[in-house]
């Protein structure tokens, strides 16, 4: 963008302590934890805070190797990728259907699709629970990949809708003279097209589900508990271990910040993509 | 936009799984939901489940503790939203300044930090940062010279606490849409009007405006629905308290159904929250968002 | 194992790490011969992180090792343990063993999720050790933690009771030469008197969770002759002496840190740590971190009595867990899950399980030579559980659902939003309503707590 009006140094100013400001504002809770998982106890509990103390990794070393935070770890990573997954390959052409297809109750089904989305976990997690644990999949990853979808479908379907309906309804009949059926229109034709909000969806899919807690620790136990879930199980009443507590919570939050800070074009781009046309 | 018709198979190849999919993992556990809903269902009292009508109904809409968790939420939206629309917004249109591209960039991706951030970490990080005695943030208030502030143990406190928390985590959030509305707005017409008005507000008004209205429709929709499910942060920050200060919808029906066992009066409570949840998505989608299909 | 609790125990442990595991007494039962049918078999139990877990999670491999039986542990933090155990009876999930807090017996044992030992001894009469000895354990804490309906379900596992810790430097600095012997003199000469300088007399655990109804509520009442219920399980919480228990707790809560009422465990005991309170009423299993200088700056300083006396005597909290196998496992599943609970409660272990950083319910171990020496808290411990009340809070199935009540109305009544009266009456009309839902008032259901 070409550089409009004055850029005098009297309005730059203002302007740089301002962006400084926001940007500390929005990196400081992260440097905060990212210390106090380095502190021993009687430092994380001394009195004022302390700023320069002599860092240690013994937390780490705790959580990762006596407490399992590491397989956690890899149980969230193998829910959150699979139902990523699942709900792209499942909302992809729904939404291609909603977009392009006229049939009876379009709307209240989409509509329905969308409600899902706003549903309270609360309201759902305990009928799962009884149900899950009839059918024996108590403390499985597949219970939690199939049970996100709630959220994760929705936003598939919401994002994906829109973006085919942005696409020139020109581009399918061309297709179908020449005789392409709709199953092919929509993987050559339509899907690369829409390939910006899968991206995102998938970008939102995958950081809901790793942040996800609630239904975490209602249907898993041991074997399929997820990080958020172990996070916190060490909030006993009894003591207060900050610094294990902030360490395995900045295991938790590293790697989804990489994933969403190299991943932050598309995610700018797409978060106002059913809005913005 | 044009449709067209097809073979009903062909729909169903399309859109019959995730239908099936999402009704059984969305429908099926509410209707057992609704089911326990009209019964005396207390997991520590099973042996005298009973079909009790709408009995549970009857007491959660006339249970004052229902409506002031209800309350307590609508006054977080109200409160929440408009600061992080306005904050999000102020960035917004700074970003969308031109010049000092390197910080500008830097801040964007600073944005996107809290957005990420899971919701529990961001709770647990609240009691570090803001306890009364080893918080660093009383210790900063400090330096400025305002005494120490209880911030987790006084009821008004934690909730302007969860307030700010909610800020922080969902102001990018705004922002990040809004600039990327603002971006839309086609060059040559921005231009236009700031050679004729040197008021940034009559551009934001006149010029900007039409082209953000999708985004904050976008923003209200999903904050609220956030709003009226948010647990995750208040149950590792507050759990609810002091007293009932920061007991919101969410967690009064976990606190009921997971502590007091209470799973009659817990599903009638998430039946009305689904219902009043439905009527607002109904509200918004169909008068803000009219452009579904 | 954390290290505080190395540290601390460093000194004894030595002395008694050789494990007993070879025992065989007189009668020729041994515990590898009695589970040897039972090799192989998984039993599943919930723990918490505490001490007396760690202990216990020390001691597991010996036991593993010589019966073959293993012993898979979930750790949950308190505030999930009953929830979980819950969903998963219900359900019928995988529990083998029933981890009981003291007030949820009622609860575990009136829905039929435990089995009562008399049940066990007659379907598995081998493998009980005839070295068992129930009246080795505190009868109180048997009676209250393990019992109910006078049958004995499980065994005591994880026991506290609540003593005072006090900083014994910072009250003689301030003329005492004691600690408080009744509620009275903490409100008319501890209190003023310690509190000053940024520092306070006294830090009582109120956050809104478990921690209000039994910590800070049931704490105040009892002492001041007060209860939850009377002989016909209506409320007796306005009556004269509940409430006189309950304006004493707001009245002294000038004497304490502003906001008490977000103190759990963790920051009451922090703040005596620090220096920053002088004594606090806690669990006795609290002593490991106080005594710890990794987690304690008032080392020598740290000094155990029971708790003050109110005028209708010493009242002390009672809590506490208990083992018990899970109706719901099947039968090898019973058996291993009886014989390790058996084992880990045993008196042979009490020694260790003590020198660990657990506290047994076992009376012989604190019979021992020298034990107060090695463990300062024990002759107040010993004390506490002579006498007490098992229905300190009642412990019948509503429990969990009453305390929630207790836990909003009391914190309510803490911060002032409500009246001490107000809100005892609030308390007592809800906790009427479930107690006359659960069927107590038509004569359905035997009227224990």
């Amino acid at each position: 963008m070409a550089a409009t009006g004055s850029t005098s140094a009297r309005s730059i100013l203002p302007q740089i302590v301002l962006l400084t400001a926001i940007l500390l504002f929005c990196v400081f809770p992260f440097y905060w934890m990212v210390t106090t998982s380095l502190k021993t106890q009687l430092v994380a509990l001394s009195q004022p805070p302390q700023w320069i103390f002599t860092p240690t990794l013994g937390n780490y070393a705790e959580v990762l190797f006596e407490d399992g935070v590491g397989r956690t770890m890899v149980n969230s990573l193998i829910v959150a990728v699979s139902t990523t997954v699942l709900a792209v390959l499942l909302g992809c052409p729904a939404a291609y259907a909603l977009a392009r297809f006229e049939f009876r109750g379009k709307s209240d089904l989409w509509f329905w699709f969308i409600t899902n989305r706003m549903v309270s976990p609360i309201v759902l997690a305990l009928p799962f629970f009884l149900i899950v644990r009839w059918i024996g999949l108590l403390d499985t990853k597949l219970v939690l990949i199939l049970i996100y979808l709630t959220f994760n479908l929705p936003i598939v379907i919401w994002l994906c809708t829109d973006q085919f309906r942005s696409i020139p309804y020109d581009l399918d009949e061309a297709a179908i003279l020449e005789g392409a059926g709709h199953w092919r229109i929509f993987r050559s034709i339509c899907l690369p097209l829409a390939m910006p909000a899968v991206a995102v969806s998938s970008i939102f899919s995958f950081i809901f589900s790793w942040n996800e807690l609630l239904y975490a620790i209602v249907l898993t136990r041991n074997d399929a508990k997820t990080a958020p879930a172990m996070a916190i199980s060490y909030m006993e009443g009894y003591s207060l271990p900050y610094g294990k507590i902030m360490a395995t919570s900045t295991l938790i939050v590293i790697p989804v910040l990489i994933f969403a800070l190299i991943a932050s074009k598309q995610l700018v781009r797409g978060l106002t993509m059913g809005a913005v046309k | 936009m044009a449709g067209s018709a097809v073979s009903r198979r062909t729909l169903w190849g399309f859109i019959g799984p995730a239908i099936l999919v999402l009704a059984a993992v969305g429908i099926v556990p509410l209707v057992y939901a609704v089911y326990t809903s009209l019964h005396y269902f207390n997991l520590t009292n099973l042996k005298d489940q009973e079909f009790i009508w709408f009995a549970n109904y009857a007491h959660v809409l006339t249970d004052d503790t229902f409506w002031a968790a209800m309350g307590r939420t609508f006054i977080l939206l109200v409160t929440a939203l408009p600061i992080q629309i306005a904050l999000g917004l102020m960035i917004a249109l700074l970003l969308h300044r031109p010049g000092l591209t390197f910080l500008k960039t830097i801040t964007r991706l600073g944005l996107v930090l809290p957005m990420a951030t899971t919701y529990a970490v961001v709770g647990l990080l609240g009691q570090v940062m803001f306890n009364i005695k080893y918080g660093v943030v009383n210790q900063m208030l400090g330096w400025v010279g305002i005494a120490p502030i209880d911030w987790i143990g006084d009821p008004d406190n934690a909730f302007v606490l969860v307030i700010f928390w909610d800020v922080w985590q969902w102001t990018p959030f705004c922002a990040l849409i809004l600039l990327a509305g603002l971006t839309t707005v086609p060059d040559e017409i921005e231009e236009a009007a700031r050679l004729e008005t040197k008021s940034w507000w009559t551009v934001l008004r006149h010029i900007q405006l039409p082209y953000l209205v999708p985004g904050l429709v976008a923003i209200m929709i999903l904050r609220t629905a956030d709003t009226l499910k948010l647990f995750d942060m208040v149950f590792t920050l507050t759990r609810g308290g002091p007293g009932n200060a920061t007991e919101f919808i969410s967690l009064l029906i976990q606190r009921t159904g997971f502590r007091s066992f209470d799973q009659g009066v817990a599903s009638a409570q998430a039946v009305v929250l689904l219902a009043i949840t439905v009527v607002l998505s109904q509200i918004y989608i169909r008068i803000f968002y009219r452009e579904g299909p | 194992m954390n290290i505080r609790l190395k540290s601390a125990l460093a000194l004894t442990t030595a002395l008694t790490v050789v494990s007993p595991a070879v025992a065989q007494d007189q009668s020729g039962w041994s515990l590898a011969e009695a589970a040897e049918p039972y090799a192989g078999t998984t039993v599943d139990v919930v723990f918490l992180l505490r001490p007396g877990y760690e202990a216990a999670k020390e001691m597991i491999p010996a036991f593993e090792e010589e019966t073959g039986i293993e012993i898979n542990i979930t750790d949950l933090p308190y505030e999930n343990a009953l929830g979980e155990q819950v969903r998963d009876f219900v359900a019928q999930g995988d529990l083998d063993v029933a981890l009981i807090d003291l007030v949820w017996i009622g609860n575990f044992a009136q829905n039929d999720w435990i089995v009562p030992m008399a049940a066990i001894e007659e379907q598995f009469p081998d493998i009980i050790d005839p070295d068992l000895d129930l009246d080795d354990f505190f009868p109180l804490v048997l009676d209250a933690f393990g019992s109910w309906d006078g049958t004995v379900y499980g065994l005591p596992f994880d026991n506290y009771s609540g003593l005072l810790f006090y900083n014994s430097c910072m009250l003689e600095e301030a003329g005492f030469d004691g600690p408080p012997e009744t509620w009275e003199a903490v409100m008319d000469d501890y209190g003023p008197a310690l509190t000053k300088d940024g520092k306070y007399a006294y830090a009582l655990q109120s956050k809104r969770n478990e921690t209000q109804s039994a910590d800070s509520f049931a704490r105040m009442i009892w002492p001041f002759g007060g209860s939850f219920l009377d002989a016909e399980f209506r409320s007796n919480l306005s009556s004269e002496e509940s409430l006189a228990g309950l304006n004493f707790r707001q009245e002294l809560m000038q004497y304490m840190p502003e906001g008490i009422v977000a103190y759990d465990h963790a920051e009451a005991v922090n703040a005596l740590a620090q220096g920053d309170v002088a004594f606090i009423t806690e669990w006795s299993s609290f002593y490991s971190t106080l005594a710890d200088p990794d987690t304690s700056r008032i080392g020598e300083c740290l000094a155990i009595a029971p708790e003050p006396a109110g005028p209708a005597g010493r009242k002390p909290a009672l809590g506490g867990f208990s083992l018990a196998v899970a109706e719901q496992a099947d039968d090898d599943e019973k058996a291993a899950a009886w014989l390790f609970i058996q084992w880990i409660t045993s008196k042979e272990n009490a020694r260790q399980y003590l020198d660990l950083g657990g506290v047994p319910a076992r009376q012989s171990v604190y019979e021992e030579e020298g034990i107060a020496e090695s463990f300062p808290f024990v002759p107040a411990l010993v004390e506490s559980w002579q006498e007490g009340v098992p229905e300190f809070r009642p412990r019948f199935a509503e429990w969990p659902e009453i305390s929630e009540v207790v836990q909003q109305y009391g914190t309510q009544m803490m911060l002032g939003e409500i009246t001490v009266e107000e809100g005892a009456e609030r308390i007592g009309t809800e906790m009427e309503a479930i107690l006359d839902k659960a069927g107590y008032y038509d004569g359905d259901k035997p009227l224990i707590q």
